[in-house]
């Protein structure tokens, strides 16, 4: 430490000490900034969560207290979307940590070759959702579609699927277009832990004759367990909060298959102008998603 | 004795093949698995609309031509983008061009403004933030730290009502800098962590030595700290322009015309049209892919690491 900030002797350290106040100043933008676009509109928005706000007649703006809220959850409607956001962020995460994994082992072989193919890994984590979402929608066409060009001509079916139209496989059609993007991030995530294993523990384990199966099983999986619990938090907090993919392939449909939570947040307040019960689900999904950070984080202990 | 270990041998070499048999296997499904999408939307940017639309499909164009592309570029001549020339061009092709089209290279251009933008002003408020954070022992530093990681577990689409009534109220709707502002909201967070873990590699005596020379904070941060800390300012930079770049859902909801619409606004309104030429919207994505992944690919390294350290700190 440096001397000056030394506490004198027989006297408390100063309430705020030199080094404290320069690292106030230092840190002065990034509080403004995020005070201004992260603090403040949280704020504001459960403050908006409380009134009856309709931009459909902006004249009238009652406060309703807690209203908007018994509103979303008693809603039959909003545990369904709840349910189907499960569905899709559980199955996405599942696929993507599996894939991961299978794509993790491959890059963390040393083969000529294995330069290639990371930098083409980070294709689909640079291309947009948007971009993503309509290359997929392309794929599952039901006319023209690449999809059933494949399984037709491969005599899987016989005659051209209306996919997207499907209310049985559109959430898992949907997931398989997030499982392509987020699986290169996942992946970086466990090759570098897998990277960070001694390699002490493999020459132990072969030492005691174990198998490159049993090696797997017995020192790789339970070594990866902090790289696998941050792929879990992190896709989950993603897939709980897609938008992207569902306003491009489905709008919610059909019918309402598709229909999740971040879905009928935009729907409640962009084309119902419900502003009130709109910033009511937000907070609602912000508040779950925050504890289910916080859940994850306390679980993984302080191994990260 | 002779005869066991030129066994041992060949099972050996057996192992060896296999691995090398299981690797090639492994890396052809991986290609497949990540290449054939996009390849497939390469490919159907440069058929014909005929072509496009044959069955079973055309893999490899077998006529490739850049007329979509053309169509983009020379898109202020507004006699090649309508529906009639289209047709009058090549009668085999249905779907028309939209009128829209002139405006990707000026949304293009948008995202870009946008997205250095947001670049420079992650840069200005992240450093000095990082600096503190992973230099100086002061009080309150974990609560900030903690501080700064909640406001990047919060969904963007729980901003969305305050973020929209705000900038509503600031006249600020369809400008370029409500996307600045907001954006700023999602970036911040991830480049103050990939800062701060670098920083914290850095050695303190570093900053002790630099504070015994007499440097103010400031002094050491900029001459001593600052150009160490390249690297990770390019990986900074990078993800600041990359995530502007593809952000969506709040250029959707601030964003109303030509002056202020980003290039996956204007991707995302040809997908809701069915008579626009398939092939068209497909260049409109090829068009859409291109900066990001090029500059993935140049950048890799520093993204690889940037991912890594902002995540594990994050």
């Amino acid at each position: 430490m440096h001397a000056a900030t030394l506490p004198q002797s027989g006297r408390r350290k100063p309430w705020l000490s030199h080094d404290d106040s320069s690292a106030f100043i230092l840190l002065l933008p990034v509080a403004a900034v995020l005070f201004a676009v992260a603090v403040f509109p949280i704020i504001y928005s459960f403050y908006i969560s409380l009134f009856d706000l309709k931009l459909t007649r902006p004249h009238r703006v009652p406060f309703v207290g807690l209203d908007n809220y018994f509103t979303v959850l008693t809603d039959q409607h909003f545990w369904d979307a709840v349910s189907r956001t499960v569905m899709f962020s559980v199955t996405s995460v599942l696929a993507i940590s599996v894939i991961a994994l299978l794509v993790a082992l491959l890059l963390n072989e040393d083969f000529p070759g294995r330069k290639l193919l990371s930098a083409v890994l980070l294709i689909p984590w640079a291309i947009p959702y948007v971009a993503n979402a309509l290359m997929w929608k392309w794929i599952y066409d039901s006319n023209y579609g690449a999809l059933n060009g494949i399984l037709y001509q491969l005599d899987f079916i016989d005659r051209y699927m209306v996919w997207l139209g499907d209310s049985d496989k559109t959430l898992m059609l949907i997931a398989n277009a997030f499982v392509w993007k987020e699986v290169p991030l996942a992946a970086i995530l466990l090759l570098v832990t897998m990277k960070s294993i001694p390699a002490d523990l493999y020459s132990a384990a072969k030492v005691d004759g174990a198998n490159g199966l049993r090696r797997f099983f017995h020192v790789t999986l339970p070594a990866l367990k902090p790289g696998f619990m941050l792929v879990i938090l992190y896709e989950s907090m993603m897939a709980i909060r897609h938008f992207d993919l569902f306003f491009i392939l489905t709008e919610g449909g059909p019918a309402d298959a598709s229909h999740v939570v971040a879905w009928r947040i935009y729907v409640e307040t962009f084309r119902n102008l419900s502003f009130g019960t709109g910033a009511a689900m937000s907070y609602i999904l912000a508040i779950a998603t925050l504890a289910l950070s916080y859940v994850v984080i306390r679980s993984l202990g302080k191994r990260v | 004795m002779a005869t066991s270990s030129s066994t041992a041998r060949r099972k050996r070499a057996l192992m060896q093949n296999l691995r090398v048999l299981g690797l090639a296997i492994a890396s052809l499904v991986f290609l497949l698995y990540v290449l054939a999408p996009v390849a497939w939307l390469v490919s159907s940017s440069l058929q014909q609309e005929a072509a496009l639309t044959s069955v079973p499909p055309q893999w490899i164009p077998k006529d490739p031509h850049l007329d979509n592309f053309r169509v983009i570029f020379s898109a202020d001549d507004q006699e090649r983008v309508t529906y009639e020339t289209r047709r009058a061009a090549d009668p085999a092709s249905g779907g028309f061009i939209p009128s829209t089209a002139k405006n990707l290279l000026p949304a293009m251009g948008n995202s870009f403004i946008v997205s250095v933008a947001v670049v420079i002003l992650n840069l200005l408020v992240a450093v000095p933030a990082a600096y503190a954070l992973a230099k100086i022992r002061f009080r309150g530093r974990n609560a900030s730290v903690y501080g700064i990681l909640i406001t990047r577990v919060i969904p963007d689409i729980a901003l969305v009502v305050p973020f929209f009534l705000f900038i509503r109220n600031l006249g600020l709707l369809d400008t370029l800098s409500s996307l600045v502002i907001t954006y700023l909201a999602v970036t911040v967070p991830f480049s103050v962590f990939i800062l701060v873990s670098y920083f914290e590699q850095l050695p303190d005596e570093l900053d002790k030595a630099a504070r015994v020379d007499g440097c103010s904070r400031l002094q050491t941060m900029t001459r001593v700290f600052l150009p160490l800390a390249a690297p990770s300012l390019v990986a900074l930079s990078l993800f600041a322009f990359l995530t502007s770049w593809n952000e969506f859902l709040l250029a959707l909801m601030f964003t109303q015309t030509a002056a202020s619409q980003t290039l996956p606004i204007i991707v995302a309104s040809f997908t809701s049209d069915f008579t626009i030429s398939f092939s068209f919207i497909n260049a409109a994505g090829v068009l859409a892919i291109i900066p990001p992944v090029i500059l993935a690919i140049i950048f890799q390294r520093y993204i690889v690491s940037g991912l890594t350290a902002g995540a594990v700190k994050g």
